[in-house]
C-alpha cells in the first residue's frame, strides 16, 4: 500500500512537472492540512460505534483553571445575579460624523459604507501610500506562525484607533501614522488560540463621568486571553471606574481551560449601555470543550449583567461556586450587531463543540447552532432564533456579522431588516423585529438519514431562494482541474473517491466526504457592505470545497490528534480547522482543502474567490466576477508573478464610499483592489506588503480622505505576515 | 538488433527523449485512468492513455506511426474537450494546453522518425 502510493506520487509528480513546466498555469493556494486517510478506515462496523476510549482523559469541568487562562490574574469575586446596565449616551457609531470611521463595520447598522466622495473612479489612480504605520505585533524567532491581525482601524475625530494581532492598543495620527499612546496588553504567545486576531476596538463615550475627565471617552477592546478592558481615548491608560483596574475576568464562570482554547477576537458591540461578548472556542478538540456562553456587561463599570446559556435556558445570572456555564455549547465568534432601539443583540451562532459529529448534542443546542439569535440586552433572554443549518456537521458556523437595512416590501411599506450571509453563500434577509424572513426561505430536502450510525442529519435545510446565490452548482467530475490531465485525473480520481451527493453530503467513516460549499465559505467574516441610498450590497466570497472524513477513535489516536488542553498538545499541531480530536465522541475528524496535495492546487476549476453586486430592490446580481490574480500563487507554492484575474481566496471584507467606489483587499494575491461600483471594473490596486486579510476602512482629515488596510497577511492563507497598516490618499491632493 | 532506435544525432536524441516522456506521461493515465473507469468516472483517459503509451513505444523504435498515433490522440483530446467543456479557457487549459505543446514537439520530430525508418528499412534491405 504504502509503495503503492509513494509510486503514484513520484509518478504524479514527475509527470506534472514535465507537463507543466511550460505550462502558463495559475493557481490559487490553499494551506496544507493532513489528508482523509482514505478506503480501509472503516474499522468499525456499522452499528456499533467504538465508545469514546480517548487515549488521554480529560480532566473536569470543575477542575481549576490552570495559571494563565485568566491573564491579569483578576479576581473573581462572589457569583453576580442578573442586573440592569447604566443607561447610554448617544454613541459616535448611531450617526458617524461625515468624516470619521467610529466603528468596525463604520456604524450601527454594520453597512461599511462611507459618504467620503473625494477619491472617485476617475483620480483613484492618484491614489499612493500616505504612510505605513507598524503595530509591533508578528511571530518572533521560534515561534509558530498563528498570525492573521484581521484588524479594521477607527477613527474619531483627531484620532485612529486600533489594536494589534496580540491586544496591544494604540492611537495614531490620522495625517502621518505617528504613535500618540500605546497600550501594553502584555498578552502571550500561549493565549494565541487558532489565530492571534483582533479585528477592532471599540469607541465608548461615558454616561457618568463628565466632559473633559479621564475617561469620558473611552477606547473598549476584547482580547485573546479573555479579558475586557477600557482605557481613555486621550492617553491611553486603564479607566479605573471599569472591572478591576481598567479590565474585566471574561474566563469567570468558564471551569477548566487552557491559554488559547477560549478567545475573543472580534470587538464586542455596546447596545443600551451593555457590553455583548462571545467568545471562540476552538474547533474540533473535545465535546465538552468550554462554553459558548453569550454575556452582557456593563459598558460604564465592567459590572456582570446577565448571561446566556444555551443548556441552562432561564438562568441567566453567573454560575454558582463550583459550577460553571455549559460546557460544548455552540459557541460565537463572529462580530455581532445590536438594535438599540429594539433593545436586542444579533448574536450569528456556531455550532456545538465536536463540529462534525450531532449525536451527543441537546435538543437546545439543536435549536440555536449555526443560527442569528436576538437576545434582549437587558435580560438575556432569547427573544427570536432564525436557523441557518438544521444540525450542523459541516462546520458551517456563522462567520459574517449581520448587517441591518430597512427592507421595502413590494407594497411600498418598510420593514426593519437584517441580512444574514453564511458560509453557504445563502444569504438571509429577515424581520429584526421577530426573525420571520423577509425575502422567502424554503426548507429543501436534505440528503437524510446520512452515514453515521446513531446520528440521523435533518431531513430538510433552509433555502434562501429569494436571494442571488453566492455559489455555484454542485460540482461534477468534469469541473476538476489542474495544470495538466494527469494531475486533472487525480482530482478527479479523488472525486470519484469520495462521497458526494451535492451540498450537504453528510459525513462518512468509510470514505471521505466532498463538502462543498467549504467551510470557508461563501461568505466568512469579512461580511458584507451595503450602500442605503442605491441599494446596492457588495460581498466579496470563496468557492473552495474542502475534503473530510471522520476517523476512528484508535485510528485519531494513531493520528496523533489530541485536543488543546492535552499535556502532550504541541502548538500549531492538530489544531483547529484542520483534523481535530474532537475528543469524547467517537470519532475525529480530518479536514482537508479539496486539492492536489502534490502541487497545492485546488481540485475545482477556478474561480476560488468572487465579488458581486446585488441590487436589494429588485435581488438581482448587478455585476459578479472573480477577485484576485495569480501573481502570487502558483502549483508548488510558487508565484507566477501573472496579473490574470483567476479569482482566490479571501478573507476580509469590502467598503463603499460615496465616491462610486468598492475598496477590497481579502485576496491572497497580497493586493488591495478599487472597483467602479456601477460597472465593477477595478479602477485601481496596489501589492501590499503583507497578505491583505481584513476589511479596509476610510476617513478624511483635514480635508484629505484616506483609505487604510492592514496588510497582517493570515498564516492559514498562507500569506505573508507583517505588522503594516498601510494607508493611502490621493497625491494631487493637499 | 535492439528494437529501439539508436540516435545519432542531437534531433534523435530529442526524439528519444519525447518519446520517453511521452511513455511517462502515458502510463499514469493508464494506471490511475482505468481506475476511474472503474469508479464509474471518466472513460477518455485510460483510452488515451493505452494509445499514447502506445505512440511512446512506437516514437522510441523509431516509429513514424507513433508520432502519427500521438497526433491522433492529441487532436482527438481537442474534441473531447471541447465537448466536455467547450469554449471556456480555464476548463480547456489542463485538458490540451500541455498535450498540444508536446505535439508540437512530435510533429518536430516526424522528420526524424522518417529518416529512422527509412534506415531501418536500408538496413533492412541490404541485410536481405
Amino acid at each position: 500500500m504504502m509503495s503503492n502510493k509513494t509510486m503514484l506520487r513520484t509518478m504524479l509528480l514527475g509527470a506534472t512537472i514535465i507537463a507543466g513546466t511550460a505550462g502558463v498555469t495559475a493557481l490559487a493556494q490553499v494551506p496544507p492540512a493532513d489528508q482523509p486517510p482514505g478506503s480501509g478506515n472503516a474499522t468499525v462496523a456499522p452499528g456499533t460505534p467504538t465508545p469514546p476510549t480517548d487515549a488521554f482523559s480529560p480532566p473536569s469541568p470543575n477542575a481549576p483553571q490552570a495559571p494563565g487562562v485568566n491573564a491579569a490574574n483578576i479576581p473573581d469575586g462572589p457569583p453576580a445575579e442578573p442586573s440592569e446596565a447604566t443607561p447610554m449616551v448617544d454613541q459616535v457609531t448611531a450617526s458617524p460624523a461625515h468624516d470619521d470611521w467610529p466603528g468596525y463595520a463604520r456604524d450601527d447598522r454594520a453597512t461599511r459604507y462611507s459618504p467620503l466622495d473625494q477619491i472617485t473612479p476617475s483620480n483613484v489612480s492618484h491614489l499612493k501610500r500616505a504612510f505605513i504605520y507598524h503595530t509591533g505585533s508578528k511571530p518572533g524567532p521560534g515561534q509558530v506562525n498563528k498570525w492573521a491581525a484581521e484588524t479594521t482601524p477607527i477613527k474619531v475625530g483627531d484620532g485612529l484607533y486600533m489594536c494589534s494581532a496580540l491586544n496591544d492598543m494604540m492611537r495614531i495620527d490620522p495625517a502621518t501614522g505617528k504613535e500618540v499612546w500605546h497600550f501594553h496588553a502584555n498578552e502571550k504567545y500561549e493565549s494565541i488560540p487558532y489565530t492571534a486576531a483582533c479585528k477592532a476596538v471599540v469607541y465608548y463615550t461615558s454616561s457618568t463621568v463628565p466632559e473633559g475627565e479621564h475617561c469620558h471617552h473611552r477606547i473598549l477592546e476584547a482580547t485573546l486571553d479573555e479579558r475586557l478592558i477600557e482605557v481613555d481615548s486621550e492617553d491611553g491608560k486603564v479607566c479605573e471606574g471599569f472591572g478591576w483596574h481598567g479590565m474585566v475576568n471574561l474566563m469567570k464562570g468558564m471551569g477548566e481551560s487552557v491559554p488559547g482554547f477560549v478567545a475573543e477576537t472580534a470587538p464586542p458591540p455596546i447596545v443600551n449601555g451593555a457590553i455583548i461578548t462571545n467568545q471562540e472556542i476552538l474547533d474540533g478538540q473535545r465535546r465538552w470543550a468550554p462554553s459558548g456562553v453569550i454575556r452582557g456587561y456593563d459598558a460604564e463599570t465592567g459590572r456582570f449583567l446577565w448571561a446566556w446559556d444555551v443548556n441552562r435556558p432561564h438562568e441567566h445570572g453567573e454560575p454558582k461556586e463550583g459550577e460553571h456555564y455549559s460546557r460544548g455549547t455552540p459557541n460565537s465568534w463572529a462580530a455581532m450587531i445590536g438594535d438599540n432601539a429594539l433593545g436586542l443583540v444579533y448574536v450569528p451562532t456556531g455550532n456545538s463543540a465536536a463540529d462534525y459529529y450531532s449525536a451527543m448534542r441537546s435538543p437546545e443546542e439543536n435549536k440555536v447552532s449555526s443560527a442569528v439569535v436576538a437576545i434582549d440586552v437587558k435580560t438575556g433572554e432569547p427573544r427570536w432564533v432564525f436557523q441557518t443549518v438544521h444540525k450542523d456537521v459541516w462546520d458551517y458556523d456563522i462567520g459574517s456579522q449581520p448587517t441591518l437595512m430597512d427592507f421595502t416590501k413590494p407594497d411600498g411599506s418598510s420593514v426593519p431588516a437584517l441580512i444574514m450571509p453564511t458560509k453557504r453563500g445563502q444569504t438571509f434577509v429577515l424581520d429584526r423585529r421577530t426573525g420571520e424572513p423577509v425575502l422567502p426561505v424554503e426548507e429543501r430536502p436534505a440528503p437524510s438519514p446520512g452515514m453515521v450510525p446513531g446520528d440521523t442529519r435533518a431531513p430538510t435545510q433552509p433555502w434562501s431562494v429569494g436571494m442571488p446565490r453566492l455559489g455555484f452548482a454542485p460540482l461534477k467530475e468534469s469541473d476538476m482541474w489542474g495544470m495538466s490531465p494527469i494531475d486533472q485525473l487525480y482530482c478527479r480520481l479523488k472525486y470519484r473517491r469520495a462521497h458526494y451527493v451535492g451540498e450537504f453530503t453528510p459525513p462518512s467513516i468509510d470514505k471521505p466526504w466532498l463538502e462543498y460549499p467549504g467551510y470557508n465559505g461563501g461568505s466568512d467574516w469579512g461580511s458584507v457592505a451595503y450602500d442605503e441610498k442605491t441599494g446596492i450590497l457588495i460581498a466579496n466570497w470563496n468557492n473552495t470545497p474542502m475534503y473530510d472524513q471522520l476517523v476512528s477513535r484508535k485510528k485519531a489516536d494513531k493520528l496523533g490528534l489530541m485536543p488543546v488542553d492535552d499535556p502532550n498538545y504541541k502548538p500549531g499541531g492538530g489544531g483547529a480547522e484542520g483534523a481535530g480530536a474532537m475528543a469524547e465522541t467517537p470519532y475525529g475528524i480530518v479536514v482537508s482543502p479539496f486539492w492536489d496535495e502534490y502541487t497545492g492546487m485546488m481540485c475545482n476549476r477556478p474561480p476560488y474567490g468572487m465579488i458581486t453586486a446585488i441590487d436589494m430592490h429588485t435581488q438581482k446580481v448587478l455585476w459578479q466576477h472573480p477577485l484576485g490574480s495569480a501573481r502570487a500563487n502558483g502549483p508548488f507554492g510558487l508565484p507566477t508573478h501573472l496579473p490574470l484575474t483567476i479569482g482566490t481566496p479571501n478573507n476580509g471584507g469590502p467598503v463603499i464610499t460615496a465616491g462610486g467606489l468598492i475598496f477590497v483587499a481579502a485576496t491572497t494575491d497580497n493586493m488591495i483592489h478599487a472597483f467602479d461600483i456601477h460597472t465593477g471594473r477595478e479602477v485601481w490596486n496596489d501589492v501590499l506588503p503583507g497578505g491583505g486579510q481584513a476589511t479596509p476602512m476610510t476617513y478624511e482629515y483635514k480635508g484629505k480622505q484616506y483609505v487604510a488596510i492592514m496588510a497582517g497577511g493570515h498564516h492559514f492563507m498562507m500569506t505573508p505576515v507583517t505588522d503594516d497598516l498601510v494607508v493611502y490618499a490621493l497625491d494631487n491632493v493637499n | 538488433m535492439s528494437a529501439f532506435m539508436k540516435p545519432h544525432d542531437a534531433a534523435g536524441w530529442a526524439t528519444l527523449l519525447l518519446a520517453v516522456i511521452i511513455i511517462l506521461l502515458g502510463l499514469p493515465l493508464v494506471y490511475m485512468g482505468a481506475e476511474l473507469a472503474f469508479l464509474g468516472g471518466s472513460l477518455y483517459y485510460v483510452a488515451c492513455g493505452l494509445v499514447v503509451t502506445a505512440a511512446g513505444v512506437l516514437m522510441a523504435m523509431g516509429r513514424p506511426l507513433g508520432g502519427l498515433l500521438y497526433l491522433g490522440a492529441c487532436a482527438f483530446t481537442w474534441l473531447w474537450a471541447l465537448w466536455e467543456v467547450g469554449l471556456d479557457g480555464w476548463g480547456l487549459l489542463p485538458r490540451v494546453f500541455g498535450p498540444t505543446l508536446l505535439a508540437v514537439g512530435v510533429a518536430l520530430c516526424l522528420p526524424v522518425l522518417r529518416r529512422a525508418d527509412h534506415a531501418r528499412a536500408t538496413t533492412v534491405r541490404e541485410v536481405a
